[in-house]
């Protein structure tokens, strides 16, 4: 995908000498692979709440009603449920976080499914790939 | 048509018949009883009015079904109730650090922002000040208020239309108030919702401006009871509009005798230094 858009990139930057023909099969080819992600990928529900600063990383979803920050980054590919609540947080990449989460200073480790309901942690790392709460890896800090 | 207009003319009438049409509607029996009373004894004491005025907001919750209604009264209480006391504990926290702190709500466009760079430019030499702007999006107010050497926090509230205490709270426990003597805060734009949510500032104070129409602040009691100083802004436009400010004056002071009023232009800067000066920020 990256690929194909910056070819896009490169065949349209002068505007005077566009190819029409070979741009119009690269739009084809390139929208064509787009279908093969066929998700949505980045998306914000509603009532978000975001206090700066907030990095949202590519790729990022987000459930309802969510408060962000301040001091929150998320990394790229990561799902956060509803009614999450984020302060002083790092997310790292590829994490899933389920409905009703509140998190002050933690981490959480990439790659981490965090798929369950309600939790409530302060001052931690976590990290795990699990349907129930009681698994989670969790060190204090 | 002629009860039409005595509802309208007559602010008890309406309480009086609003009361008839609820006793034994609601199945809260708490609530009941007092509406009887508060019918039964028609002249009401100033807490007995603000009781009804609860009373009808809450009422507004009745688009809940009926097995769930207390239920929604009673959370709806508690989160106000909530509000106010992390709004205690936030003023409590701002005076521990000699903090001065200033809510500034009012309608869109009225100002607020355009104030509040006037009052930075001033006061930010002297006085370490924070300014914390709510918005649905965007950082539009942040930027221009930043322009002044004051810092600044955004906050984006997608849909909500007022900031509340928690969101305050979310940004001071990250602050080391040690170093601050003034924060304000921009409330989202709009005169309705704000008068729901204290946020535990020393002040609060609401901006309208004479584009807005005379009227303004009559049809928008709640908010200038519950605030310390009313800003009518944009007098440089006076002579262009024509609008009546002197009913606008006594309005707010009838709905707060204590109020203090005063009217400004942040064009011209006319009277922002009496301004400072009721805020207790002049030089
Ligand atoms: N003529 C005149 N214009 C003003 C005055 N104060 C503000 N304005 C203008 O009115 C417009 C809105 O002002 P803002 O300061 O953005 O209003 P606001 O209350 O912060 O608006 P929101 O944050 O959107 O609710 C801007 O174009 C200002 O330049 C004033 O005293 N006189
Ligand atoms: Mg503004």
């Amino acid at each position: 995908m990256k690929e194909l858009i910056e070819k896009v990139k490169s065949s349209i930057k002068d505007i005077e000498s566009v190819d029409k023909s070979t741009l119009r099969v690269l739009f084809h080819d390139t929208l064509k692979e787009l279908k093969n992600h066929h998700k949505i990928d980045a998306y914000i529900g509603d009532f978000p709440t975001f206090i700066e600063p907030v990095h949202l990383g590519n790729n990022v979803r987000i459930g309802d009603d969510v408060l962000l920050g301040p001091n929150v980054y998320i990394g790229n590919n990561c799902e956060l449920g509803d009614y999450v609540e984020l302060s002083n947080t790092i997310v790292l990449d590829n994490v899933k976080l389920g409905n009703n989460f509140t998190l002050e200073n933690c981490i959480i480790a990439n790659d981490s499914k965090l798929n369950f309901d309600i939790l409530k942690e302060k001052n931690c790392i976590l990290k795990g790939i699990t349907d129930i709460k009681e698994n989670i890896e969790k060190l204090d800090f | 048509m002629k009860s039409f207009k005595l509802f309208h003319n007559n602010k008890e009438s309406i309480e009086v018949h609003y009361l008839k049409f609820n006793i034994g509607k609601n199945k809260n029996n708490d609530i009941n009883t007092k509406l009887l009373k508060i019918w039964q004894k028609k002249k009401m004491s100033d807490k007995e009015e603000r009781e009804i005025g609860r009373i009808q907001e809450l009422e507004s919750t009745n688009l809940a079904r009926e097995e769930i209604r207390d239920l929604v009264i009673e959370t709806k209480k508690k989160v106000e109730r909530d509000n106010d006391l992390l709004a205690e504990r936030i003023n409590k926290n701002f005076q521990k650090h000699n903090i001065k702190s200033f809510d500034i709500v009012g309608a869109i466009g009225a100002g607020k922002t355009a104030i509040l760079e006037k009052i930075s430019e001033k006061i930010s030499s002297k006085y370490k000040t924070l300014v914390i702007c709510g918005d649905i999006t965007t950082r539009v107010d942040a930027d221009r208020i930043e322009e002044h050497n004051v810092e600044t926090v955004q906050i984006n509230t997608g849909r909500e239309c007022a900031l509340n205490a928690y969101h305050i709270n979310q940004i001071i426990k990250n602050k080391e108030l040690s170093e601050y003597d003034v924060i304000f805060v921009e409330n989202v734009g709009n005169l309705i919702c704000p008068s729901e949510f204290i946020l535990g500032t020393d002040k609060r104070i609401t901006v309208v401006s004479i584009t807005e129409g005379e009227w303004v602040i009559e049809k928008h009691p709640m908010l200038f009871k519950m605030s310390d100083i009313a800003i009518i802004n944009k007098i440089d436009l006076l002579e262009r509009l024509g609008t009546n400010i002197d009913k606008m004056i006594s309005d707010a002071k009838k709905f707060n005798p204590d109020i203090e009023v005063i009217t400004t232009s942040a064009k011209t800067g006319e009277n922002i230094n009496k301004l400072l000066e009721i805020m207790g920020l002049a030089e």
